[in-house]
């Protein structure tokens, strides 16, 4: 699947959301997308599901069956969840088996018998994963799948989205939580100013890195180009140390700024700053996680 | 695209909206035949029935279309293998909506309204005029429905002020080439309506099809 100088706006007098984006999605490819509020990051989705077509360019190659779960699934629907699985997989044409097999795999069998407007958010983003399940899907699109989820259930997600990719399956994920930092080949996709930077799949040797042993791509290589589109420079406030924790392509590496310096960015020190944020001991968790998510180094300091 | 046409029809009935319409449609029709139709002027009344309506055939259209959340739409859409076909089965379970009602309305009369049984031609013909006002209605829904209207204010302004500016431009010289509302209306009540159902049933279904064309268009970027 392929977007070739995709560009979308709204309407004809609106803003450009997205400008010129190439992006190839071979089968078999995890793609997480991330990005700030507000950077396109739906609208690439969109784009990709196709709900909307390009204002300028194309998307050729899309797979017959797509699968799409919403970021807040719609309970507001006169349906039991059964009923309302029972009519999707009918719309599918899917086996009459399917939604009660994913049913029990999420561990959502005890929501089947509840109206869709009684379900709690985390057991309404259940029923919107199973629907999206039903076929099975050649391209899965999720749209902030892990908001909600119980551990069980957020555990069993990268397996399932494993197994689509498994079988040549396309799964795009827009995961402000950057839950899929830590998938095993999964390229990363920041939507920012109105561009797609793709980063691909971590090397094993990057999966993992040492302290100090950063590996360096070297100039020419696809992190050299990340940094030259503009990627965010890296606030480390003790670079002997290591980037640490989260060292995957998403949330940034030392390497990042070695290939900068080698791209001729000057040095790195000078687009710096270290901003310090204090925070609840129970969110700090998920600030550090959504400032990795929209490309920031965050590193603990106890 | 019929099992999601039978899923959006499901979900207009437990949703209760479809009774805001019906409701509609049978007050209209309580007022229409609360006095009996003497013989003769069956035709008359039915031409009536077929351009009152419109307004009720647009309110069902519409409320029907806004049923689905707009989170719903992309997952039909996708369940159904494409934004044509999710658009489709919304027009189609609307028109499935509309012919009932107006099922209902040329039926009803004819188990009490009518003085006298009329000619089966002349049922034929109502049934043929209630068609053209359900196209016309189920248009004007669409296009006051959600995707395409956002403020629900907005929208019922638009249903109802277009539904009368319809009503109004068919009053004038020029009312022939749009929805032909008050011709047909008086060509019945002059008994002249079959020289003039050509024309107008030309004329309703080409604006009825404009309307659908401009929906389904701008649906396009209006998921």
């Amino acid at each position: 699947m392929r977007l070739s100088q995709v560009s979308f706006r709204y309407s004809r007098r609106g803003p450009w959301i997205l400008e010129d984006v190439e992006l190839a999605l071979r089968p078999g490819s995890v793609v997480e997308v991330t990005g700030r509020n507000g950077a396109g990051k739906s609208t690439l989705l969109r784009l990709l599901a196709g709900f909307v077509p390009p204002t300028r360019g194309s998307v050729s190659g899309r797979p017959r069956v797509v699968g799409y779960a919403p970021d807040v699934f719609p309970t507001g629907q006169p349906f039991t969840v059964s009923a309302y699985l029972a009519h999707m997989t009918r719309v599918r044409g899917a086996s009459p088996a399917a939604a009660g097999d994913l049913a029990r795999r999420l561990n959502a069998v005890h929501l089947l018998d509840l109206p869709l407007g009684d379900l709690s958010k985390g057991s309404a983003q259940k029923v919107g994963l199973i629907q999206s399940l039903l076929g099975p899907p050649d391209l899965l699109i999720l749209d902030e799948p892990f908001a909600g989820l119980d551990e069980q259930t957020r555990a069993e997600l990268p397996a399932v989205i494993g197994e689509i990719a498994a079988r040549g399956g396309i799964v795009v994920v827009s995961d402000h939580q950057n839950q899929l930092r830590e998938f095993p080949g999964a390229d990363h996709c920041l939507v920012a100013d109105r561009a797609v930077t793709v980063h691909p799949a971590a090397r094993p040797a990057e999966q993992d890195p040492g302290p100090g042993s950063e590996p360096d791509p070297g100039p020419g290589s696809e992190r050299d180009t990340e940094w030259v589109l503009g990627r965010p420079a890296e606030p480390d406030p003790d670079p002997g140390s290591g980037s640490g924790s989260g060292a995957g392509l998403g949330s940034g590496s030392g390497s990042e700024r070695d290939a900068g310096r080698a791209a001729g960015q000057g040095p790195a020190t000078d687009r710096r700053a270290v901003i310090e944020v204090l925070v609840d001991p129970d969110e700090a968790d998920e600030v550090e996680q959504k400032l990795r998510a929209d490309g920031y180094t965050a590193r603990r300091i106890l | 695209m019929t099992r999601l046409t039978r899923f959006k029809l499901s979900a207009y009935a437990r949703s209760h909206r479809l009774f805001q319409p019906a409701i509609g449609l049978l007050l209209m029709l309580g007022v229409f035949y609360s006095t009996l139709t003497p013989p003769g002027k069956e035709l008359s009344a039915y031409a009536d029935s077929a351009g009152l309506l419109i307004v009720v055939f647009a309110w069902a259209a519409r409320s029907l279309l806004d049923t689905e959340p707009a989170a719903q739409r992309l997952v039909s859409m996708t369940a159904a293998d494409g934004p044509g076909r999710e658009i489709g089965a919304g027009l189609l379970a609307a028109f499935t909506v509309n012919l009932m009602f107006a099922a209902i309305a040329v039926v009803t009369p004819l188990l009490h309204g009518f003085a006298a049984t009329p000619a089966p031609g002349d049922v034929a013909r109502g049934a043929v005029l209630h068609l053209l006002g359900l196209s016309a209605g189920t248009a004007l829904g669409a296009l006051t429905s959600h995707p395409i209207m956002q403020s629900p204010a907005a929208s019922m302004l638009t249903l109802f002020g277009g539904y009368v500016a319809l009503l109004l431009v068919s009053l004038t010289p020029v009312g022939r080439f749009t929805v032909p509302v008050m011709p047909w209306m008086r060509a019945a009540n002059d008994g002249a309506l079959d020289t003039v159902l050509l024309p107008v049933t030309a004329a309703a279904l080409f604006w009825s099809a404009a309307g659908l064309a401009a929906y389904v268009r701008l649906r396009r970027t209006r998921p």
